[in-house]
């Protein structure tokens, strides 16, 4: 087979990755910490850390939509189902006997049909529940004044958010395994290092 | 595009940074400000209070250099004519406060409260004991029903304005102070003088926390007993004790809160505010206000933290101050915490009453009253309230199978009125109709034949109580098991001292058995927790297995 | 050859961690009090003066004080201190172990926590002990079995008065008995 490298991930894009990256596990550590599965910080240090995290990740994340639509990456995420169950079943059987890996990556097409499914979801579906309900978390003194807290407990507010913490949990458990699952273990991790991607 | 994107680049790292900076910045240094009042607060104004001199009087009129007050006294009244003199409206003021009339109509419930009537479980009525229990009525002469309350001279000047420490009111004289030299507690061969009283009225000045304390510290029949935050360490505490009553620091009165007016002390327990949730402090220079001043918003306002501590403010709509800022009460010396009559009367062969020490030194065992607990640094229990209470009187049915709530707190965490309070629950066991149904009023003290402390017989005390009380008895008794709770509001440690938060966010905390509101740390919802758990489980053993059956089959080409 | 290495650092590792994070519960024990913190303290004191060997009471400190004198709050604790000739004679007469001192006189430890209830604190001088040589060892197992004792009530018994002061240390008292240690 022969092998090309080519520049798939750009500078921006990989500080974006694994600063985010760094975040999303310190928030999940902190987080569940708040939520009383065990003990770390220090409730008072997981509460203040958990949110400087929170709006650290605010900023990156309205940066990175800037970059996303200035640079026109944002059509990365538009979904396709083509080649998704070609995709099942590679995961499924195809990645042990060593068949061909279904979908090529490019420039233009960086991610396969299952990531843009899954990125899809994180962004339509997990963001949403998780910064919504973490908002009102944060902003829990205000509702009276916001005219909400009719609407609101506190309860199901952190119902929400806990939700939200539970499915990025288990993304982030099947996003770092995927990691592994490219033509050899590291070669995914070492592309959002350095770039570049041997196709 | 890749000048854009570097662009885009430093844009993030510069906000990002600055993010984390101002993020930061808003908390670091917060304990820093902290420390600083504390630590002026233990230097600068202690030098001239340690030095034990007596500070200068600011008073422009010196009571000793009088006319009125420059001769010998005989009584209280005889002194109290004299005050009168310049004083003219001062009788007629006091006559209308709950000082002097012990009596209470509470607006909400309609119940006739106040010392007159209400059956508490410590000394447990007033009705037939008056002559006892009036040592601590600011007035002279209560010693049954026939008591003048019109009488100005009967009113005690003395015993909130004297500041001698000499004036000293003995239970048993019906409010008036010995007048010759008489041993007391009776048998102990302690002697009480009898006050200078010439001396005691030239004395007088405002009223400090010893005054209030004469009776207020000594509630329940003893130092420490009834409140838990009153007591006699209150009258010249430490920093650690009393923020706001440090002798070296603020120093205040019980005035300074309890503003006093035309003789009438805001702040009573009988109308609680519970919840006064204000944004600003409304007690300012010339503003009207009508509302308590006695509260910890009335100076603090609603949201007393720094910005540097805004979450703290979050709080202040749920929890009364005092939940986190008297973290535990009883501080300067045990409290009493529960009361059995029901073992009282026990004697020693010959017949005497005796008293048993527990290891703290307090009276674990009295033969006139029955067993005590005692305790120091109290945890309190928590409850809501919206500053609603209702009494179980002498008419009310109670239910023996039960703890008798004496006093129930009503509040809850829907009625937008309630705050968290930190309180001091009183266990008692008592005497009561188990026919009637309804709580005793025994007949304690007094020289007569029926008196519990002289006589030891149940049957005669609980007979004359009811007699003179004018309520109802079977003449068949038995001991119902109640509970009193008082709020905690005094004793206000330093904020260094506050709970911190894993004291009530965590499993186990303070606010365990607090209904009603959501926690982080504390509550969860278990179904979720048992589904994010195992799903997450179930997706790490799956890639686990993927990737073992991906090394296994690696490993079969190789 | 390398991975038997790698397991072997590995499970070292793991045992470091292990007694690293069990130490301090290993050495010292906390037990719960079914009394309040001044009839513990009486109780502890009473068996220890019962408990012959030589044990009497060398003091009572109360560090939460220091703590108020401060502008401070602390929950209550007090520590109770018991010495026994029997025992400190033999190490202190030792050059090699003398340091050891620095465990004397014996103190357990009464105190109150958030939950309301008393707890007492005590070193596991057995365990202690056996670092430390046959000797000492052969002590402090002594003084644990004795330690052992102070702290088993028995409620039926009346609550003793709590000893504020430290009896043998005033005036008068026999020198080198007592709360000379």
């Amino acid at each position: 087979m022969t092998t090309e490298r080519i520049h798939v991930f750009k500078r921006f894009e990989r500080f974006w990755h694994w600063s985010q990256a760094a975040l999303i596990i310190f928030m999940m550590v902190s987080g569940f910490e708040v939520h009383g599965a065990y003990k770390l910080l220090g409730f008072k240090s997981a509460v203040e850390l958990h949110t400087i995290a929170a709006w650290s990740l605010i900023t990156l994340w309205v940066f990175a939509v800037f970059w996303h639509f200035t640079t026109g990456e944002w059509k990365q995420y538009i979904p396709t189902m083509e080649k998704v169950d070609a995709m099942f079943k590679y995961y499924l059987t195809g990645i042990f006997t060593h068949v061909p890996h279904p979908f090529r990556q490019t420039t233009l097409t960086k991610h396969n049909p299952l990531q843009r499914l899954a990125y899809l979801f994180f962004m339509l579906v997990i963001s949403p529940v998780i910064w919504f309900s973490g908002w009102f978390y944060l902003f829990y003194a205000d509702w009276s004044a916001w005219g909400v807290d009719k609407y609101l407990s506190l309860e199901w507010v952190a119902f929400f958010h806990t939700t939200g913490a539970f499915m990025i949990l288990i993304f982030f458990i099947a996003h770092i395994y995927l990691a592994t699952a490219g033509h050899t273990p590291l070669a995914h991790i070492k592309a959002m290092i350095t770039g570049w991607e041997e196709v | 595009m890749s000048s854009r994107t570097r662009i885009a680049l430093s844009a993030l790292v510069a906000g990002a940074a600055l993010a984390v900076l101002t993020a930061f910045a808003t908390t670091a240094p917060a304990p820093v400000v902290a420390a600083k009042p504390g630590a002026a607060g233990t230097t600068a104004p202690a030098v001239p209070a340690a030095t034990g001199e007596k500070k200068e009087s600011i008073s422009t009129a010196d009571h000793s250099k009088f006319k009125e007050l420059q001769k010998e006294f005989k009584s209280g009244p005889e002194v109290t004519k004299a005050c009168l003199t310049c004083h003219t409206e001062a009788a007629k003021q006091i006559q209308k406060t709950q000082h002097w009339t012990w009596e209470f109509l509470n607006p909400d419930t309609k119940q006739t409260l106040g010392k007159k009537h209400i059956i508490n479980n410590f000394c447990t009525a007033v009705e037939s004991n008056q002559k006892f229990c009036t040592a601590c009525h600011i007035g002279y002469g209560w010693e049954d029903q026939k008591f003048d309350f019109t009488k100005q001279e009967n009113v005690d000047c003395l015993v909130c304005h004297e500041s001698t420490g000499t004036y000293r009111k003995i239970p048993g004289l019906s409010g008036h102070p010995p007048y010759k030299d008489m041993e007391f507690p009776p048998h102990t061969g302690k002697i009480v003088k009898a006050p200078d009283l010439a001396k005691v009225a030239q004395s007088v000045g405002k009223t400090s926390r010893a005054n209030c304390g004469a009776c207020h510290f000594y509630g329940g029949g003893g130092d420490a007993v009834k409140h838990g935050d009153l007591d006699s360490t209150l009258k010249n505490p430490g920093k650690y004790l009393d923020i706001h009553m440090d002798k070296k620091g603020l120093n205040f009165t019980c005035g300074t809160c309890h503003m006093t007016a035309g003789h009438k002390v805001p702040g009573s327990r009988y109308a609680p505010t519970a919840a006064d949730i204000k944004d600003a402090a409304p007690h300012l220079r010339g503003k009207m206000v009508t509302t308590n001043p006695a509260t910890c918003q009335a100076c603090h306002g609603a949201k007393p933290h720094p910005a540097k501590m805004a979450r703290l403010n979050d709080h202040t709509s749920k929890l009364a101050c005092q939940t986190c800022h008297i973290p535990e009460y009883a501080r300067g010396q045990p409290t009493k915490m529960s009361w059995d009559w029901s073992t009282a009367g026990k004697l020693t062969p010959e017949g005497k009453p005796f008293k048993v020490q527990g290891s703290d030194g307090h009276d674990a065992y009295d033969s006139k009253k029955g067993n005590f607990t005692w305790e120091s640094h109290v945890i309190p229990e928590y409850i809501w309230f919206n500053g609603k209470v209702d009494y179980t009187l002498s008419d009310t049915k109670l239910d023996p199978t039960k703890v008798v709530q004496i006093n129930r707190f009503e509040g809850s965490p829907n009625d937008g009125k309630s705050l968290i309070w930190p309180v001091k629950v009183f266990h008692g066991q008592q005497p009561y109709d188990t026919v009637n149904k309804t709580l005793i009023v025994p007949h304690t003290f007094g020289a007569d034949d029926s008196a519990y402390w002289t006589n030891f017989d149940w049957d005669k005390s609980l007979a004359e109580g009811m007699k003179v009380a004018g309520i109802p008895y079977s003449g068949q008794y038995g001991f119902v098991k109640t509970e009193m709770s008082w709020p905690i509001t005094h004793m206000v440690a330093p904020k260094a001292d506050a709970l911190s938060c894993a004291q009530c966010h965590s499993k186990n905390g303070r606010l365990k058995g607090v209904q009603g509101i959501y926690m982080p740390g504390r509550d969860s919802n278990k179904m979720l927790d048992i589904f994010g758990w195992g799903i997450a489980l179930l997706a790490l053993i799956g890639v686990l297995i993927h990737g073992g059956i991906r090394i296994i089959t690696r490993k079969h080409e190789g | 050859m390398l991975k038997l290495i790698g397991g072997f650092i590995a499970g070292l590792v793991f045992v470091g961690v292990l007694a690293y994070n069990f130490m301090g519960s290993l050495m010292f024990r906390e037990i719960p009090s079914p009394f309040g913190v001044e009839e513990t303290v009486a109780r502890i004191q009473q068996n220890i003066q019962n408990a012959g060997n030589g044990w009497t009471l060398a003091g009572l400190r109360n560090p939460a004080k220091a703590v108020e004198a401060d502008g401070g709050n602390a929950l209550p604790v007090m520590m109770v201190e018991a010495c026994s000739t029997k025992y400190s004679g033999p190490i202190l007469r030792d050059d090699t172990v003398r340091f050891l001192s620095i465990l004397m006189p014996c103190k357990i430890s009464v105190y109150k926590k958030n939950d309301g209830k008393t707890y007492i604190g005590m070193m596991n001088a057995g365990l202690m002990g056996k670092m430390f040589g046959p000797l000492v060892g052969g002590i402090m197992g002594q003084v644990a079995k004795d330690q052992a004792k102070f702290v088993q009530f028995d409620a039926s018994k009346p609550a003793p008065p709590m000893i504020k002061a430290t009896p043998g240390a005033g005036a008068g008292g026999a020198p080198g008995a007592g709360g000379g240690c």
